[in-house]
């Protein structure tokens, strides 16, 4: 039996180490949302990140680094006023006091720099030199001056990972701001497009698109691009939206985590909803 | 004789280092070269069939852990990329695949796989077209880590004997 085994094994052993070593991914694979696994991955990126920040770090000046983190927080806090500003303009001010509509200006923003890319063409991720301990959470949105970048995915003591606009992963709830449509945008790998939009509905290339008020993860409407493209299906209900993005993942460096305060009687009041379905 | 098996796995953070600081500075509309694949397929052909699949699946899992990708899609894709380059490591061969042309053809053909199962668990979809997924995700990206190989044939250590 042993002979037997032996004689396999000496026969066949590539063949044997690659098929447990597939079947070990495959498993793995199914196993993404484990919290184990979950743990792990801090572990391993939050180490690994450590390292990446030291020679990130020896790219940039420490004085003017600190000087332009303070100009590029004006900066976004200045574009988050401008974005408010915009809206309140569309939206009537009557209506607006209804609805007890609240400043939102002031959001904490956490700053952060980005120390590595992985980049490819459907998984773009970011890691950031904040992580719990700067009391970052997964879900959090990413931005800078020119807008929207990413959410927080996973975070370590001292770093985190987000997943950009570029994701597959990432969906996201968007309003075209002139018209108010929402939809949901996504990445293709190729472009990024809003789907489900019918024919029927008010869209102009040119439009600005921001995330919508109805997303339960961004507090704020932050601007993501402008409608590229806008083409009505002749065969289908759906029209064709492309989103050209602000952002430029490549040369980002500096931005900032908008620390979404929670309000507890808000997530009662929905809570209470859901229960009650 | 231990260094020997061992560092190829040092070497690894070392390449992943340069792959998430530096490679995406000289990405083209998105497109990376993986420097990690390359160095894959040259330890797959110089150390043999069995050890570059081994290698293959350390790269994969730790690149998976580390930059946050759907884990185990490059595990899987970089197992079967090591087991294919380790076709080219006859001992006869051997030293022409690594410092020959040779190469870069043996690092495309083992991109284009590895880019094709990567896609296909991190982009497919029922909207997806098979043919844009191949060619955007798989070919091109392939082609880009081709180019980049060339640079490795004339790097000095390969003249050494591994």
């Amino acid at each position: 039996m042993i002979r037997l085994f032996t004689k396999v094994w000496n026969n066949f052993k590539e063949y044997i180490v690659l098929v447990i070593l597939v079947l070990a991914s495959l498993i793995i694979l199914s196993q993404n949302k484990s919290l184990q696994v979950q743990k792990v991955r801090a572990i391993a990126f939050g180490s690994f990140a450590t390292i990446t920040s030291l020679i990130s770090d020896a790219f940039s000046v420490t004085d003017l680094k600190r000087e332009n983190e303070e100009l590029r927080k004006i900066n976004t806090e200045l574009m988050l006023q401008i974005s408010k500003l915009r809206n309140y303009g569309i939206v009537n001010s009557e209506l607006k006091d209804l609805l007890g509509f609240k400043d939102t200006i002031n959001l904490p923003l956490i700053p952060a720099t980005v120390i590595s890319r992985s980049l490819s063409m459907t998984q773009n991720m970011i890691t950031l030199n904040v992580g719990s301990k700067d009391s970052v959470l997964p879900g959090m949105p990413v931005i800078n001056d020119r807008g929207f970048i990413g959410l927080v995915h996973s975070t370590s003591e001292d770093f985190s990972i987000a997943r950009t606009l570029q994701n597959v992963d990432l969906k996201l709830t968007v309003m075209d701001e002139r018209s108010r449509i929402n939809g949901i945008m996504k990445w293709t790998g190729e472009e990024l497009i809003v789907v489900n939009i019918p024919n029927t509905f008010d869209i102009k290339t040119g439009d600005r698109i921001v995330t919508s008020e109805l997303s339960s993860i961004v507090p704020v409407p932050i601007p993501i691009g402008v409608v590229d493209e806008f083409r009505k299906n002749e065969t289908g209900i759906f029209s064709y939206v492309r989103v050209k993005p602000f952002i430029d993942l490549i040369s980002i460096e500096n931005v900032f985590i908008l620390a979404d305060v929670k309000s507890k009687q808000k997530e009662n009041l929905e809570l209470n909803f859901y229960k009650r379905k | 004789m231990k260094f020997f098996y061992i560092s190829p796995f040092l070497v690894f953070f070392f390449v992943l280092l340069i792959q998430v600081t530096i490679v995406p500075l000289i990405s083209i509309a998105g497109i990376v070269p993986d420097i990690i694949l390359v160095t894959l397929v040259y330890y797959s052909i110089s150390r043999g069939q069995l050890y570059g699949t081994v290698l293959g699946a350390f790269y994969g899992l730790s690149g998976d852990l580390i930059t946050g990708s759907l884990l185990g899609s490059a595990m899987l894709a970089k197992t079967l990329a090591g087991f294919i380059a380790g076709y080219f490591s006859s001992e006869t061969k051997r030293d022409m695949n690594i410092s020959s042309f040779n190469f870069t053809i043996i690092v495309f053909i083992c991109a284009l796989v590895d880019s094709v199962i990567f896609a296909f668990f991190s982009a497919f979809d029922l909207n997806t077209n098979l043919v844009t997924l191949l060619f955007e995700h798989a070919l091109l990206p392939s082609l880009y880590t081709a180019l980049i190989s060339i640079l490795f044939i004339f790097f000095p250590f390969r003249r050494r004997k591994i």
